[in-house]
């Protein structure tokens, strides 16, 4: 046990002569030590091939083995002396005798760089997609829909671009299956067809609205508001009115509107400005307000 | 060292060169780099700094107190003066950790970079597709890669600054930046060659030899010298032609059926009579081909080989 005891008894390294041609470190041997050149030239070489190439060359005041010895990861070439040379070899038990003596930050100091380099490998590997769903419906809003895509293929190319597992996948693909917005097809489910790409789209904002903790404007609409909206998909989509025109217009259709109101209608983007204080509705962002309201059952997962 | 809760222990940035330790209460780290993310919190044994202490880095995070919180602050000095008491190997160790962990955040970055280049790509090539538009606002470009691969938005733009050294495309415009693709088909044929090495471990055969590339870059110039008028968008030059402009320009190679073969069998060069590889080329008349797609195939193989170098 560790305990930062400075009277602890510290074992010495252990210091050596060794000939040209020594191998004073060989993979297969299992042992973890760390191995400092003092005198001479060691090399680490490759013999991978069947032919003998030299990695790299260590000088006096280099060491090898730290990772092994700390990190149980062990070094994958073999060492040579290419001269005659001293080295010293601190081994698991006297690397434990010394690293007793240091105070407790210095060990922590030791602690968290070995740990921080082993979580960055680590990462190298991983995802660094949190909420996967989010960004399969990302991945699927851009094919094409009514067409069928071969399963494997289409995990293959997803895993390519995000490192998310395909067992993860898996379940993501089965849980927009289940929300309507993909649709298995072929024996054993072996293809895939998008059901709506802009039903993707419109689950990823609201996806990403969820993530800030916001509320998302569609799902937050009035009576009134979505009466307009319901108004404005029915209408001709070339008509153009200025702004009084347009309160009078809704309340001519008993939808009561007035101009604070209307200030929020254009944050909703359903009206497009024109040349000369005119508006006309925007027919995009009008079906996309539409879809969002009649799929909100299946965007909010409450089937 | 005591700190009362709201007070800032450090800045992001700041010089420093001494370690925290977290005794009592809470501290908690944030950096610009990672705007809008949780905050990291330091709770009681939590150190921090330690490269400011070993080689002096500035801060990484800003710290505030969340509660009244009391700090070991470890300065150099006695860093020195442990390190004297003990084996010259525990500096070298100290010194190996170091720069193993500096090595390991370099290597993240470029394998995050490198990674977040196909995501980049698809939601260009995507958006291109499907508005027939080349240009995409900056902004919707961030969001959605960070919808589909949570690649921060500095990254998308380090990776634009790349490819818009490659001349792939151009990042314009003050505060609505867009980013406008060079040519249409290019970042789709890109995404497309990525995407076949990576799901069939092999070369793209979008990716040609440099034979491949000479026979087409010299289909191009006579194509482009003679003035031929193009036929929905196909150019026809003779063997004749293809022959004496290669002879000149392909630095001493020869022109033969066997040289033209690869190109036929990847539809790239359309004979206009039965191709036979063992036969002598002037058999066929001429070879008529797709000129934009040429153009588009040459730019991608320009580009390919420079990619890496380019991102890292």
């Amino acid at each position: 046990m560790i305990t930062g005891d400075s009277q602890q008894q510290v074992i010495p390294p252990t210091r050596s002569h060794v000939k040209a041609g020594f191998v004073v470190y060989s993979p297969d041997s299992g042992k973890r030590n760390i191995i400092i050149l003092e005198e001479g030239e060691l090399a680490a070489v490759d013999r991978s091939n069947g032919i003998r190439s030299t990695v790299f060359k260590m000088q006096p005041g280099d060491l090898i083995g730290v990772a092994a010895l700390l990190e149980h990861e062990s070094f994958k070439y073999p060492i040579e002396a290419t001269r005659d040379s001293t080295i010293s070899i601190v081994t698991e038990e006297c690397m434990e005798s010394e690293l007793k003596t240091l105070p407790v930050w210095m060990l922590a100091v030791i602690k968290n760089l070995s740990s921080k380099t082993r979580k960055l490998k680590e990462a190298l590997f991983k995802t660094r997609c949190e909420n996967t769903l989010k960004s399969l419906a990302e991945y699927c809003s851009h094919l094409e829909a009514k067409k069928d895509y071969p399963l494997d293929e289409f995990i293959q190319e997803f895993h390519w671009l995000t490192k998310i597992s395909k067992a993860t996948i898996q379940e993501d693909i089965k849980t927009l299956v289940r929300r309507k917005f993909l649709i298995q097809k072929g024996e054993k489910s072996s293809s895939i067809r998008i059901a709506s790409p802009i039903l993707l789209q419109i689950f990823v904002d609201y996806q990403i609205a969820t993530e800030k903790g916001e509320t998302w404007a569609p799902f937050m609409l009035t009576l009134d508001q979505k009466r307009v909206l319901v108004k404005l998909s029915s209408i001709d989509q070339s008509q153009k009115m200025d702004a009084p025109a347009w309160i009078a217009f809704f309340t001519e259709q008993k939808i009561n509107i007035n101009v604070a109101e209307w200030i929020r209608l254009q944050k909703f983007g359903w009206f497009q400005p024109d040349s000369g204080n005119t508006f006309s509705p925007c027919t995009d962002n009008i079906k996309y307000y539409l879809a969002a309201l009649h799929f909100e059952t299946n965007i909010r997962g409450v089937l | 060292m005591q700190i009362a809760v709201g007070e800032y222990l450090c800045l992001e940035g700041d010089k420093a060169n001494s370690l925290y330790i977290v005794k009592s209460g809470m501290l908690v780290g944030f950096s610009k780099a990672t705007e809008g993310a949780p905050l990291q919190n330091f709770g009681p044994g939590s150190i921090i700094g330690e490269f400011s202490l070993l080689e002096s880095a500035a801060h990484e995070l800003t710290l505030r107190a969340a509660e009244d919180t009391v700090i070991e602050v470890i300065e150099q000095g006695k860093l020195q003066s442990t390190l004297d008491k003990h084996p010259n190997w525990l500096r070298s160790i100290l010194t190996f950790l170091t720069s193993r962990c500096h090595i390991a955040e370099e290597n993240k970055k470029k394998s995050d970079m490198i990674q977040a280049l196909p995501s980049l790509l698809y939601i260009l090539s995507s958006h291109i597709q499907e508005t027939g538009s080349d240009s995409m606002p900056l902004e919707l470009l961030q969001k959605k890669v960070i919808a589909l691969n949570n690649s921060p938005a500095e990254e998308t733009d380090r990776l634009l600054a790349s490819l818009q050294n490659l001349g792939l495309l151009k990042v314009s415009g003050e505060q609505d930046k867009v980013v406008r693709a060079e040519s249409l088909q290019t970042i789709p044929l890109l995404y497309e060659t990525l995407r076949y090495r990576a799901l069939n471990q092999k070369v793209s055969p979008n990716i040609l030899s440099m034979t491949e590339q000479m026979v087409l870059s010299t289909f191009v110039k006579i194509a482009r010298d003679s003035n031929v008028p193009q036929h929905n968008g196909l150019c026809t030059i003779t063997t004749e032609q293809l022959k004496a402009e290669a002879k000149k320009s392909m630095h001493g190679l020869t022109l033969t059926s066997r040289t033209i073969a690869p190109l036929v069998e990847k539809n790239l060069l359309e004979p206009s009579n039965a191709f036979d590889i063992h036969a002598p080329l002037e058999q066929v008349s001429f070879f008529f081909a797709d000129f934009e797609k040429i153009l588009d195939l040459l730019e991608l193989n320009r580009i390919f080989p420079l990619l890496d170098k380019n991102l890292v």
